[in-house]
């Protein structure tokens, strides 16, 4: 990760554009207040929306609160479990956005009274607002695997908000003696970043097969019967470490019994429906549903996990100026895999669309038509990446699928020779280029 | 006019460019890429703002078409109307450009001269002056990005279209690829 960046240079160059772009801000002094939001979460989802708030209107007063004062990327933390990365290029802190005028409140958010419009916090403080976007990303059901608890965690780590879980997940994989066996446990979909459990057991395979740890196996044991670019995942596996029973990967699916029910901490046992498999590490990602703060509010009425919103501004289907964006929310066509997933991307895109309705709605304009973009950049091995597109339009009232844009990277030519070489060393530096960017995006 | 006056005429401008048109929304969706006002932040990835229009407008038309190959626009650009292409196009060309200046060593930039002459009657000497409406500026854009176009354009797996700047990139030494990347990617003007 030796890249030549020079943040100096580049904030110097972004400053010289930004003062010839349209967007002309008036300072915050000038500006007479004209509505109040409050963001809650400054994740991917969260910070985008106050940034673009401010950017876009410096009229209205933007309040932020986030528990944490240093925010870890979950994007491309699995190459800091290899030790591909340093976790220290995923943190951020948010003096970017204070410096757009928004006032970052380190607090967290216990409740809200949605009849005074009014935000709570575990500190004692309470803040109106006119309209509130909630991005409190996910939380765990740690009851729906049974023996498994937050305390638990500490031993068998999720590693799926990423800190101090990713390193400790790391710290076990270099302990784990040749020969070893090490267990992910994928729970039953729509979960945060489809392809995130597969990306990780490449970059586990990396780590084991260049440490002279190449005995060694990992196992998944999923809860679903596919997943996002399993053709992609299944042919970097089969070159790269070997895959199937006789590989160093191999992958359960749920109709051969891979779901984990329950586990024993003490023997890393994962319990399936029939059988039973001990780990010497194990990593249970728990399912889990929408952030606790939007949950409690009644919001998460789409299998009491993920809260419904309106396509056309992100506005909550259940209460009139809440806006849920990011992993929260649920939206798009499920049954047929096209609901749209719960990505770093997407939250932003997401958040940029429910800036675009507040903006409106303030100043009495006509909605904005609504743009929805994914990417997911996935790194098997430094040199070899892939990627999946979504555009999404809305039609009646609901999400619709691009066709003809959108798909994964391609498995194989269409004269079905082999794809080069190059096309999977360039989209891995270019995930390299998307995570600087989405973090400038959402932060700088 | 008082000066509250004059605040609310200003931010309701600002906020009325949410409005100007579809273009704004459009365009922001590319932000997460390329940058705001298409200022690129990370090293692979592009900065274009301030590209000329007929060049940006150019290769994503070849891209949709599929006459010219990509890693991961071809697929997102096909999602768009040859009208919203057009649009991007004229949106991220009236762009200012802004090089994002990676200092080098001395010696790669006096090497990077030698080794980049062949390519100063398109492209200007340090990059800025091209010649043609065509061809795109190559001062201050991302150095790593500049030396993996020219990895495209020297690989036989790779389809690209101009056949000029094909034999160009392909005359080069191994070693000098980085260097003339390097070279492009310190130059201010
Ligand atoms: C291993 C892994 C790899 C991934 N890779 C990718 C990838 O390559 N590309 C991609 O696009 N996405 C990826 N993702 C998904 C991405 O991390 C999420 O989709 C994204 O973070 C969602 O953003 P968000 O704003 O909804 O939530 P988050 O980013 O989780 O932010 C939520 C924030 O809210 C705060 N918060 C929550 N509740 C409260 C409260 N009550 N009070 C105050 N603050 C609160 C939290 O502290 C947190 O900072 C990956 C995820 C994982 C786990
Ligand atoms: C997921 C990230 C991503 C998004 C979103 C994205 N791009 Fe790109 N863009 C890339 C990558 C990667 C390249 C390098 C070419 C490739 O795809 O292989 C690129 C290259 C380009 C180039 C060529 C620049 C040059 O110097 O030749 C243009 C023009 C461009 N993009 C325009 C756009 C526009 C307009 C949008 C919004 C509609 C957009 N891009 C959205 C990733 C992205
Ligand atoms: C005959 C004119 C010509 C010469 C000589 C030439 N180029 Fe180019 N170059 C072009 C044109 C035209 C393009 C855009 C082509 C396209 O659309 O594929 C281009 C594109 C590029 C790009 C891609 C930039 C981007 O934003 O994607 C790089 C890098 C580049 N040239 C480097 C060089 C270097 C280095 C040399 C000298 C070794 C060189 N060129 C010589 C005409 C030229």
């Amino acid at each position: 990760m030796s890249l030549n960046i020079n943040r100096r240079d580049f904030i110097k160059a972004a400053a010289a554009a930004s003062g010839a772009a349209v967007l002309t801000i008036p300072t915050a002094a000038h500006a007479a207040t004209k509505a109040k939001v409050v963001v809650v979460g400054g994740g991917f989802g969260g910070a985008t929306a106050a940034k673009y708030l401010r950017m876009m209107d410096p009229g209205i007063e933007v309040t932020l609160i986030e528990r944490n004062k240093t925010y870890t990327s979950c994007p491309l933390s699995n190459e800091v479990i290899s030790g591909h990365r340093e976790i220290k290029t995923l943190e951020r802190g948010y003096d970017g956005l204070k410096k757009h005028g928004v006032k970052v409140v380190f607090d967290e958010v216990t409740g809200i009274d949605t009849g005074k419009k009014m935000v709570k916090t575990k500190g004692g403080k309470s803040f109106g607002y006119d309209s509130l976007i909630l991005s409190p990303g996910i939380d765990f059901a740690f009851g729906a695997v049974e023996g498994y608890s937050e305390a638990a965690a500490e031993q068998l780590p999720h590693a799926y908000k990423a800190g101090p879980q990713t390193l400790l997940l790391k710290k076990q994989l270099e302990a784990m003696p040749d020969g070893g066996k090490f267990i992910i446990a994928v729970p039953p979909g729509p979960f945060r970043c489809p392809p995130g459990p597969y990306e990780r057991a490449a970059q586990v395979a990396s780590y084991l097969k260049h440490h002279g740890k190449a005995k060694s196996k990992v196992l998944i044991l999923d809860a679903n019967d596919s997943f996002s670019k399993k053709g992609l995942f299944e042919q970097a596996w089969k070159a790269l470490y070997g895959y199937g029973a006789d590989g160093m990967i191999e992958w359960v699916p749920g109709a051969q019994d891979g779901k984990v029910v329950r586990v024993d901490v003490a023997s890393k046992t994962c319990f399936t429906g029939f059988g039973e498999h001990k780990g010497d590490v194990v990593n249970i990602i728990p399912p889990h549903h929408a952030g606790k703060v939007a949950k409690d509010l009644g919001l998460a009425t789409f299998k009491d996990k993920w809260c419904e919103v309106s396509p056309d501004s992100m506005e909550s289907k259940g209460q009139k100026d809440i806006y849920v964006i990011g992993d929260s929310c649920v939206g798009g066509d499920l049954p047929t895999n096209n609901a749209f997933p719960k990505s770093a991307h997407m939250a932003m895109t997401q958040a940029k669309v429910a800036v675009g309705a507040i903006i409106a709605k303030v100043n009495g304009l006509p909605l904005p038509t609504p743009y929805y973009v994914n990417t997911c950049y996935s790194v098997v091995a430094p040199d070899y990446g892939f990627s999946v597109v979504h555009i999404y339009k809305v039609e009646n009232g609901t999400w619709v699928y691009v066709k003809e844009a959108s798909g994964v990277s391609p498995v194989t030519m269409p004269d079905k020779s082999p794809v080069p070489a190059i096309y999977r060393k360039l989209e891995a530096e270019y995930a390299n280029g998307w995570l600087d960017n989405v973090l400038a995006d959402a932060f700088a | 006019m008082s000066k509250h006056f004059l605040a609310l005429v200003l931010a309701v401008g600002a906020a009325t460019s949410v409005q100007a048109g579809d273009i704004d929304g459009l365009a922001r969706t590319c932000n997460n890429c390329h940058g705001v006002n298409g200022v690129s932040a990370g090293p692979s990835m592009p900065s274009i703002g301030g590209l000329s229009e007929a060049y940006l407008k150019n290769i994503m038309m070849e891209w949709k078409s599929g006459a010219r190959a990509s890693a991961t626009m071809t697929r997102l650009i096909k999602g768009y109307s040859d009208d919203q292409i057009a649009d991007l196009a004229k949106y991220f060309g009236s762009k200012t450009w802004a090089p994002v200046v990676q200092k080098t060593s001395a010696d790669v930039l006096k090497k990077g001269k030698d080794v980049t002459e062949r390519c100063e009657t398109c492209h200007g000497d340090t990059g800025s002056k091209p010649d043609d409406e065509l061809t795109p500026k190559l001062n201050g854009q991302w150095a790593k990005y500049l030396e993996l176009e020219l990895m495209k354009y020297r690989d036989d797996g790779f389809k690209m279209v101009h056949k000029k700047m094909s034999k160009n990139a392909r005359k080069m030494d191994e070693a000098d690829v980085a260097t003339s990347a390097a070279f492009f990617g310190a130059q201010s003007k």
